[in-house]
């Protein structure tokens, strides 16, 4: 036990580390949120309590930004968790070489740079003459105002998200598969079970903790969404697409509005860790509650 | 264990002392490097290509971005005392936020001490007065900006019309032009900057302002919203996804004819004759703005006051980039700023862009000169947009943002 304890001397740097760049800057976040601080007038801070709070939550904009980021993420969710799902357990189905190779392939747009991915998603998305808007032209489909249109402005980011995080989804669904007891997957096999109802009643139920984590790191990844947002409208048209993140940036890094900014920031901390560990939980109970009395049902029928 | 705990411990300090002893030795004589932060185009390429070369032994680092994230990034890094940079671009508007606040390096002494060995009179004391704040000098102007109007001449000969001259024939022909392939007009109404720039040109265009002499909004008079109502008007021979446009989608809409005419900067006159890139080579030309008014920006670089490096050696470097000789180099790719240059004949018969350019550069106005100015323009901005997207009526949008504007000024103290 002697070495274990000394040990625990080699924590101190990284912990010494997380504190400076993690504790250190949410402190100061928290503690300039309370003040009135136009960062090219320093000296005109003020404090002002719970005033930048205030204002916030009276403030449409606020609750515009929310809206839009709930509907963004919702949408994006289902979509990657729907897709990721559905290549996992095709993946899943394949024999492992086969899988591995699929794999690899499939995870390729999860290492972009979400800058650089946006960048040519934008050209991709552009009307008129981008790749998406020539190719609906070539099938006779009328041409979508991908990144003009406050809806469909709001689909093109949901949609440029889901593209280069569905791989992640996937990954962590398929090494959740993997670790599945293949003898549960065979019995229930034996007793009848099959496609759709070996999913619901048997896999998903079995999945719970997988699922648990993939919903939850991107329900956090969703509501702190910025680079495709940034690079694809900039928050528009209009503020279509601006969620509680990109209003941050605008506050803080273009109205120098530090204080304002810092308190939305704070907000928005408030939001996400309430949305990830109330949302994921309720999600995955959705999915397999209905799944859990369906089988009590069934094996309590004589 | 122990014995691989005391190995583990042993190697870490070993460690630790040698970076202490790696630091500790002196680094060789390095040269000087000047870090520069500014926005991207032909031009300032050019200019900072010029400062590379300006002085041997001088190293010039630069750091290329849009407008509107140059200026983001200059204000953040000013704004905390930092010598990340030691010029920064400005223009003749953010160049007031950056002077009131202290952090831009005055010129003045430099500027008399190095004024006959540069030529430096040969920079029109009416351009150098955008630069000055409190009759102090706080930047070196490289090229006046302003925005023509572009159109494609052939097909204008072909449907027998004549470039517009006012807003009324400006939408007759829009709507004489447009079609299912092309689009009558191009309109940029991405936040911030290029839509800044659209409603600037409506508002001077119908004779609107955006304040009064007390700073007081005057953008939702009855000329305002007459003028945002003919934006939206126009909107219907608009390309597909205007509210996302800006100059570069824009200028691609020109390039290859996907719109007949719009309104886009000087700079991007010359790659309209560009066979690589342009299918309009020879068809397009250029005029003044129907209405005048559209926007006039100086560009230029300052030395931030900040900077640990000589500041005469980076104004020199400043003054050689923009000397009479590479001024005219770079006279096709922006409007030159020195008298010498951009009084020469011999420029309008090598540009074609020229003749417009000098029509629409008398007519031009620049943004009003507030230091605040770059919210302003995201507040009203964003309410523009959803009047002429169809979201909410105009007059009410120009009143919202009027309230928006005058808290905001409020607040910074504009009104007693």
């Amino acid at each position: 036990m002697h070495w274990q304890s000394a040990l625990r001397r080699f924590l101190i740097p990284s912990l010494l580390l997380l504190a400076l760049v993690k504790l250190y800057p949410l402190g100061l976040s928290v503690y300039l949120s309370f003040f009135d601080y136009y960062l090219p007038e320093p000296e005109r801070r003020a404090f002002i309590g719970f005033g930048n709070y205030g204002a916030l939550l009276s403030d449409g904009r606020f609750w515009a930004s929310f809206a839009n980021t709930l509907i963004i993420a919702a949408a994006a969710l289902a979509l990657e968790f729907a897709v990721g799902l559905a290549v996992a357990l095709g993946l899943y189905r394949l024999p492992v070489g086969a899988a591995r190779v699929l794999t690899v392939l499939i995870f390729l747009p999860n290492i972009v740079t979400p800058v650089v991915a946006g960048l040519f998603l934008r050209w991709m998305f552009a009307s008129q003459w981008g790749l998406i808007a020539m190719s609906f032209a070539l099938l006779g489909i009328p041409p979508v105002d991908w990144l003009g249109n406050p809806a469909w402005a709001k689909v093109t980011i949901a949609l440029a998200d889901s593209w280069q995080q569905i791989p992640f989804v996937v990954l962590v669904l398929y090494a959740g598969l993997q670790a599945l007891d293949r003898d549960t997957i065979e019995a229930a096999v034996i007793d009848g079970a099959s496609g759709w109802k070996l999913l619901w009643y048997v896999i998903l139920p079995a999945l719970r903790p997988v699922i648990l984590f993939v919903l939850t790191i991107r329900i956090m990844d969703l509501f702190r969404l910025f680079d495709a947002i940034y690079v694809l409208t900039g928050g528009g048209p209009g503020t279509a697409t601006e969620t509680l993140t990109f209003y941050t940036y605008r506050l803080a890094f273009q109205f120098l509005e530090i204080g304002k900014g810092s308190a939305l920031g704070v907000l928005t901390m408030l939001v996400i860790t309430m949305a990830s560990s109330s949302g994921s939980t309720g999600l995955a109970t959705c999915i397999w509650k209905p799944a859990f009395k369906a089988r009590i049902r069934s094996s309590a029928r004589p | 264990m122990a014995h691989r705990v005391k190995l583990a411990t042993s190697a870490i300090r070993a460690t630790a002392l040698a970076g202490l002893v790696w630091m500790s030795v002196p680094a060789a004589e390095a040269q000087v490097v000047l870090k520069v932060l500014s926005n991207r185009y032909p031009a300032t390429e050019f200019y900072v290509k010029a400062m590379e070369e300006a002085i041997p032994g001088v190293k010039v680092e630069v750091t290329f971005m849009p407008v509107d994230k140059v200026l983001e990034q200059s204000r953040l890094a000013l704004s905390q005392g930092s010598d990340a940079y030691d010029i920064v671009y400005v223009n003749d508007g953010i160049q007031q936020l950056y002077a009131k606040n202290g952090w831009l390096e005055p010129l003045d002494p430099l500027w008399a001490k190095y004024r006959a060995e540069y030529k430096l009179d040969d920079f029109p004391e009416a351009l150098l007065e955008k630069y000055r704040h409190q009759q102090r000098l706080y930047a070196i102007p490289f090229n006046a900006n302003t925005m023509l109007f572009f159109y494609r001449a052939d097909l204008f000969k072909e449907k027998g019309l004549q470039p517009p001259r006012t807003f009324d024939e400006y939408m007759k022909a829009a709507q004489a032009l447009n079609t299912s392939s092309m689009a009558g007009t191009a309109i940029s109404l991405k936040p911030v900057d290029a839509a800044q720039n659209e409603v600037h040109w409506y508002l001077n265009a119908f004779g609107a302002q955006w304040f009064d002499d007390g700073w007081k909004p005057a953008f939702h008079s009855a000329a305002g919203v007459r003028a945002i109502e003919a934006m939206k008007a126009m909107t219907k021979y608009a390309p597909q996804g205007f509210t996302s446009h800006a100059n570069d989608e824009t200028t691609v809409n020109l390039q290859q004819g996907l719109v007949a005419m719009g309104i886009m900067w000087n700079t991007r006159a010359k790659p309209m004759d560009d066979p690589t890139k342009s299918k309009v080579v020879g068809k397009m030309d250029w005029i003044a703005p129907p209405g005048g008014g559209t926007k006039m920006a100086l560009d230029g670089y300052a030395i931030s006051r900040f900077t640990k490096k000589d500041k005469d050696l980076a104004f020199r470097v400043l003054l050689i980039a923009s000397d009479e000789h590479r001024m005219r180099q770079a006279a096709a790719l922006a409007v030159p700023v020195r008298k010498s240059v951009l009084g020469d004949p011999e420029l309008a018969k090598q540009n074609r862009f020229y003749p417009g350019l000098l029509a629409a550069l008398n007519v031009a106005k620049p943004l009003p000169p507030l230091p605040e100015f770059s919210q302003v323009g995201e507040i009203v901005t964003r309410h523009v947009t959803e009047a002429v997207t169809g979201k909410v009526e105009v007059k009410p949008a120009l009143d919202a943002a009027a309230k928006e504007v005058e808290a905001l000024l409020a607040k910074r103290g504009y009104y007693k």
